[in-house]
């Protein structure tokens, strides 16, 4: 596996979850927050990337909100 | 920003219960604050390495949002896991419900079973060395040199 610089903590992916679990009982195993993790990694980073590809087809070097909220949609209807 | 006041109304007295109800309150306020602010690092750590792949900045409202879309995502993640794992019967999470989750991108679903496999076959790898190092220690001679298994618990598996 590739060594990248970012990535989610497990514990913090844990803590996550769990935060928005409605039965007390519900836990997570080590290779489904392992899982999460890159999940929401890939999550970021795609849509970080698209809200760059947005802005350079507006000819721009800074990426803005408006970027992000234009790319919005698409990402969550694609993603989950 | 202040730790989040439960909303009571103001001069009524608070029964035991109740006063238990607001401690417990505010100590939710305080992870999630902690929680978001961890979402918030890890999303600028990735923006940075988007930002010098791409060629581009981004600005600090950016990065600032696209933490806050994700911190929000992992309700729906939650909650869908949490369904997937009580529809199998079970109250564990396990990798079948994370890529149940992610069935609908191709991309991403094959990414997902790929990092899963990879992790199942490095779980398959450490139990076949408790196994050897076990079976050692039951006074089989260690005169060889046991080759190190490249250990995967890494920071990136952190």
């Amino acid at each position: 596996m590739e060594e990248r610089e970012g990535g989610f903590r497990k514990e913090t992916v844990e803590r996550l979850l769990r935060l928005h679990f409605r039965d007390g009982r519900t836990r997570v195993n080590g290779d489904a927050l392992l899982l999460m993790a890159e999940l929401l990694k890939v999550f970021v980073r795609e849509a970080a990337a698209r809200a760059a590809r947005q802005a350079q087809a507006e000819d721009l070097e800074k990426v803005d909100i408006e970027h992000v909220e234009k790319v919005l949609p698409q990402l969550l209807l694609d993603f989950v | 920003m202040a730790a989040a006041r439960p909303r009571l109304s103001a001069g009524r007295e608070i029964s035991g219960g109740r006063a238990m109800e607001a401690a417990g309150g505010e100590q939710r306020e305080l992870l999630i604050q902690r929680l978001r602010a961890a979402v918030h690092y890890t999303t600028g750590c990735l923006c940075q390495d988007v930002a010098e792949d791409k060629g581009v900045l981004f600005s600090k409202q950016t990065v600032a949002a696209i933490s806050e879309i994700t911190f929000r995502q992992c309700e729906n993640f939650a909650r869908d896991l949490e369904m997937f794992a009580r529809h199998a019967k079970r109250s564990t999470i396990t990798s079948e419900d994370v890529k149940l989750l992610a069935r609908r991108s191709n991309s991403l679903l094959k990414y997902i079973t790929q990092k899963s496999d990879e992790l199942a076959s490095s779980n398959m790898e450490q139990k076949e060395k408790k196994k050897k190092k076990s079976s050692a220690a039951k006074g089989r001679k260690t005169e060889e040199n046991e080759t190190p298994v490249t250990e995967s618990e890494d920071s990136n598996m952190a």
